[in-house]
């Protein structure tokens, strides 16, 4: 059975529909690239797998199964005790869903307590812990700071090390590394390539860098106007797809000693 | 490869600091040393941080440095004032990164694009509609365009009015500060289109600030990397894949990602992040995320040298004759 079933999902703002017919299939383990240009709907995709459409966003159509169950029929209980467990979810930087006028050790303890029934110091433990696992040097200090006095690469991993905190099977990551540097990026990417490797954790990376989709996914999803355009393994997407679309985003690519313009 | 008769605007040992709290500076940029030729495009590449965009700046009047000088056609323009300054500030013209706030929202495009023509008295208001229907359609944009405000464009739509209204007075310089970074990459490929093209017909020289080495050396005739408001090696854009050498340059183009990669080889980033400007280290500012770090890279700060042609590195590695000792 797949971890996560979309099924012929419709996604609409109020009467707008937004995203169309949308179906895909991720198996234990496996790491999906969406990718698209924005506006595409991609986002709006994974915000749907975890039950945050914003205001009036609501699934129209068809059906979300997350281990053969489905989604949609969740209440705010059983949606609590899944978020979180089974799934998390990385922002686009990490430091803006956290408060600015708390401390990050502060945030961190209370999202392990609505997760689970421990004393603040156990949390603040399992928050350090979690933070030097995900390669942050000097855990504690971290907890002790503000997201402002973090770098952009710094407040990704604290990103990552609260989804993480409870071995989730499904990561969502919506454009984790499009704040960051190059270099940060390389980073970044490598450690998600990495929870997959240690707790298989199985990923759906929304991003408009195909660079960072194809190194990742093993599956490529293209989005267009709402709608998905093409769809299949990497190397069947980057060799022997006959997408037009597909094929002019492969081109835009910038290569090292590729095209040149001059 | 680079003609001197052709050079346009040289920088000299340009350093900019500013001072911070507790008595202590921050270098922004320290002795930098760029040549733009006439026609060129020069990508300066850096994380963020590295006082790319402090350098670009200056050349826009927009700052002015501590030391060093800008020659632009043998003038040092960093000197310049009044007149002689309002005379000169149209050769020298400035794109920024996000054109949603560098345009006035309740203006319409078309007289966004007609300002600058205003200013400089080259057209009456009665000729306005002309000359934003001529600029528009210079970048590729229907006449039609000149109604609209900025809000009802796409990101790179409105890019290219700000490269319309950039070029309005023909400057022979333009200044890019990460012009492409905000948009998807099928409408950045685009954008490179126009600006080779508008380069090759105009033979404008570009300055280009970016942060993907992949992207700029597609592009760019010279690429200087910057790190820590110091640049450490300036080299030929068509040479950068295989001929980069400093370990800097190395580990920025191991951190591209392109979908024509090996994807079974495993992305070896360099460790940690860069030190604040606050505290550069004495000796090689690299030194800290350097696996070929050495005795002498912790003492001395290594200065730029001529490895080959057009092509200088400051890295203790490469001294003597352009091989690793």
């Amino acid at each position: 059975m797949a971890l996560l079933e979309i099924n012929h999902v419709d996604i609409s703002y109020g009467k707008t529909l937004t995203v169309s017919d949308c179906s895909l299939t991720l198996n234990e383990g496996e790491i999906c690239s969406i990718v698209g240009e924005s506006g595409s709907g991609k986002t709006t995709v994974i915000r749907a797998v975890m039950g945050l459409l914003p205001g009036g966003g609501r699934v129209s159509a068809g059906d979300i199964l997350f281990e053969g169950e489905s989604l949609l029929a969740y209440d705010q209980k059983k949606w609590r005790s899944l978020r979180g467990h089974e799934i998390s979810m990385i922002f686009q930087d990490s430091g803006a869903m956290m408060n600015q006028t708390r401390k990050i050790g502060n945030t961190f303890v209370e999202y392990i307590r609505t997760h689970e029934n421990i004393s603040k110091q156990e949390a603040w433990k399992k928050g350090t812990e979690m933070l030097e696992r995900m390669r942050l040097p000097d855990g504690d200090r971290i907890m002790h700071s503000y997201p402002f006095q973090l770098s952009g690469g710094m407040r990704q991993r604290v990103g990552i090390a609260m989804g993480m905190t409870y071995q989730p099977k499904l990561l969502l990551a919506d454009e984790p590394t499009s704040a960051l540097d190059v270099t940060t990026q390389a980073q970044i990417v490598r450690q998600m390539m990495e929870l997959r490797d240690e707790y298989g954790t199985s990923i759906i990376l929304v991003t408009h860098d195909l660079g960072v989709a194809a190194y990742m996914g093993d599956k490529i999803v293209v989005m267009k106007n709402g709608k998905i355009e093409d769809q299949g393994d990497r190397d069947h997407m980057l060799h022997e797809t006959e997408n037009p679309y597909t094929q002019l985003l492969l081109d835009a690519v910038p290569s090292l000693g590729g095209k040149r313009y001059v | 490869m680079f003609d001197e008769t052709d050079l346009i605007l040289e920088a000299r040992h340009v350093t900019r600091r500013f001072p911070a709290a507790g008595g202590r500076e921050l270098v922004a940029c320290n002795d930098v040393n760029l040549k733009f030729y006439k026609g060129k495009t020069l990508g300066l590449v850096g994380e963020s941080g590295c006082g790319k965009s402090t350098f670009m700046r200056f050349l826009v009047w927009l700052d002015t440095p501590t030391e060093g000088e800008i020659l632009y056609k043998g003038k040092d323009i960093t000197r310049m004032k009044g007149k002689e300054l309002w005379e000169n500030r149209r050769h020298i013209q400035m794109v920024f990164q996000d054109p949603s706030t560098s345009f006035n929202p309740k203006m319409r495009i078309r007289d966004i694009v007609c300002e600058p023509l205003l200013n400089y008295r080259r057209i009456n208001p009665s000729e306005k509609d002309a000359a934003a229907r001529r600029l528009l359609e210079m970048v590729e944009l229907p006449g039609e365009f000149a109604d609209r405000f900025p809000h009802n464009m796409s990101g790179g739509q409105r890019q290219r009015v700000a490269i319309a209204r950039a070029l309005a007075l023909e400057p022979e310089i333009i200044i890019m500060d990460e012009a492409t970074s905000a948009l998807d990459v099928s409408v950045q490929k685009t954008i490179v289109e126009l600006i080779t093209r508008l380069q090759r017909e105009k033979s404008i020289t570009i300055g280009f600030i970016c942060h993907n080495l992949g992207f700029i050396q597609s592009f760019a005739h010279q690429v200087a990397v910057m790190y820590l408001g110091n640049i450490v090696e300036i080299l030929p854009g068509e040479s950068v894949s295989e001929k980069a050498m400093h370990p800097y340059t190395e580990a920025l183009i191991g951190s591209v990602f392109d979908t024509k990669m090996d994807f079974s080889k495993k992305v070896v980033p360099i460790r940690g992040e860069p030190p604040s400007p606050l505290d550069v280290p004495a000796g090689c500012p690299f030194q800290d995320r350097c696996s070929r770090c050495r005795e002498i890279c912790r003492r001395e700060r290594p200065t730029l040298r001529t490895v080959a042609p057009d092509h200088e590195v400051a890295c203790h590695l490469f001294e003597k004759g352009g091989s690793a000792i």
